[in-house]
């Protein structure tokens, strides 16, 4: 008794290879979305975000500055979750296997891309709660409002960083020979980019990961008169600051973040990518990071 | 018999030492000094940062037990308890100097002595000792992890919180409580 397999190049091989790839994205869609790592990551990113109001007292722009970091945990988990995934393509398979390693690897990233859907909740989610809570608190007087909410550019952040997380898990999972040294670095990697005070500064923080504004301008000396200031400026002046500082929220410089974040995403696919089209992605990655960096740069005073 | 073991220990180090995997670890090493510097740059409490860097240290150490060979060296005299003692001092040395270094560049900290790293790890090590083989390094590893990451996000003062910060505050009654655990499974 024998088999036919049809040949590759024969029209019945292209429909067969036509439809692995919805399968395999299928296959592998439902795995990523039984993993509970991620959605422990999206309890503990709610969790940390509830527990985030404004306090009497608190640093101007504490409870603002404290929302977007929350969402590290649930990045975390997508990384996890992503590796584990895209560790399995360490595992050799014939060279004639009907479905080729390029093929395997874009099917993965696919079935990967409904948790951009859960990361666009999540900032979809921070607008609703900062809206139920009526606002957040930023600058002091007389630059204050108590009345302050995260910009569509700042919360489009969360969608990009989303994809950061997948490439990062892709690149690590499939590059990384002991998926229990990868655990590891991406909890490093995650959780210091969580501790946004250390990339606030104006210079660093073009480079950041997530990127938390306000970043502080330093405008004058403290012997300055707050009120000699343009009146639409939020302020941070003594005894917070050394000097007065503008607090400058800009959605230019989200949006150019963002790019930065994709430029940043798509050199990490090119580590996690087969030889086959890695160049391409590299180089289009280091175009736009590049870009989102100059750009960046240029919207900053 | 415990000198046969014992030679057989001293026998395991070179090749143990090069069959860990070294690359990861140290990533994660440059990673840590590179944002303690910038923490001591910026003039900003490390304390936040050094915590994340006993829970990574103590996960990549606790990660390192992983041993592809280990149904291949089941039948030798030598118990896997003591294997894993082995991959623990040899990655666990490196893992001490590397807190000591962070401790000493970090500005205006409270952690001081490794006690942290060691109640973190030894954690970790109970967990892997006592959890499922198949998944029992991963689970060690990711124990670390989850307590500060728990902690990180629990509200101040809540008893959550207070409980997930023993290793920081009462960390050698949990080394110790760990140590225990880890005796108990010494045959495991």
């Amino acid at each position: 008794m024998s088999t036919t397999v049809p040949g590759l190049t024969s029209p019945a091989g292209r429909t067969i290879r036509r439809r692995v790839l919805p399968a395999l994205v299928r296959t592998e869609s439902l795995r990523l979305l039984r993993n509970p790592v991620p959605w422990l990551g999206l309890a503990l990113s709610v969790w940390a975000l509830w527990t985030t109001v404004p306090e009497p007292g608190e640093w101007p722009g504490s409870s603002y500055e404290g929302v977007t970091p929350t969402v590290a945990p649930l990045l975390f988990g997508i990384s996890v979750a992503v590796a584990t995934t895209f560790h399995r393509g360490r595992t050799e398979v014939a060279p004639a296997a009907p479905v080729q390693e390029a093929r395997r690897a874009l099917a993965r990233l696919l079935a990967a891309l409904p948790f951009l859907v859960v990361t666009a909740g999540f900032a979809a989610l921070i607008g609703w709660r900062e809206h139920d809570l009526g606002g957040l608190w930023l600058g002091m007087e007389p630059g204050r409002t108590t009345e302050a909410f995260h910009t569509v550019a700042e919360l489009s952040q969360h969608v990009a960083l989303g994809l950061v997380a997948v490439a990062l898990g892709a690149a690590l999972g499939r590059r990384v020979s002991r998926l229990a040294a990868v655990l590891p670095a991406l909890f490093v990697l995650w959780f210091v980019a969580m501790t946004y005070w250390l990339f606030g500064a104006r210079s660093v923080t073009p480079f950041s990961v997530i990127q938390v504004q306000p970043v502080p301008v330093p405008v004058g000396p403290p012997s300055t008169d707050p009120l000699s200031l343009p009146a639409d400026w939020l302020l941070v002046g003594p005894p917070h600051t050394s000097g007065w500082d503008r607090q400058l929220v800009s959605e230019s410089l989200a949006w150019w973040h963002d790019v930065w974040l994709l430029g940043l995403a798509l050199l990490l696919l090119a580590v996690a990518w087969p030889s086959e089209g890695r160049r391409r992605l590299a180089a289009a990655g280091l175009v736009l990071a590049v870009l989102g960096v100059v750009g960046q740069q240029v919207v900053i005073p | 018999m415990t000198a046969a073991m014992t030679a057989a220990t001293a026998q395991a180090v070179v090749p143990t030492a090069r069959a860990l995997r070294w690359a990861p670890p140290a990533g994660v090493a440059v990673l840590l000094l590179l944002v303690v510097g910038l923490a001591g740059s910026s003039g900003r409490p490390a304390d936040t940062v050094l915590a994340i860097a006993a829970a990574g240290t103590a996960a990549t150490v606790v990660g390192g037990l992983h041993d592809p060979a280990a149904a291949l060296l089941a039948p030798v005299p030598v118990s896997a308890m003591r294997r894993r003692l082995l991959r623990l001092g040899l990655l666990g040395v490196p893992a001490l100097v590397l807190w000591w270094v962070l401790v000493s560049m970090a500005p205006m900290t409270v952690h001081a002595g490794p006690g942290p790293l060691l109640a973190l790890a030894a954690c970790g090590v109970a967990v892997a000792v006592w959890a499922p083989e198949r998944v029992a390094v991963l689970l060690g590893a990711a124990t670390p992890v989850a307590v500060l990451a728990v902690d990180r996000v629990a509200p101040a003062g809540s008893t959550v919180a207070e409980v997930l910060g023993w290793w920081l505050t009462d960390p050698w009654w949990v080394l110790g409580a760990a140590t225990l655990v880890c005796a108990a499974g010494r045959h495991r």
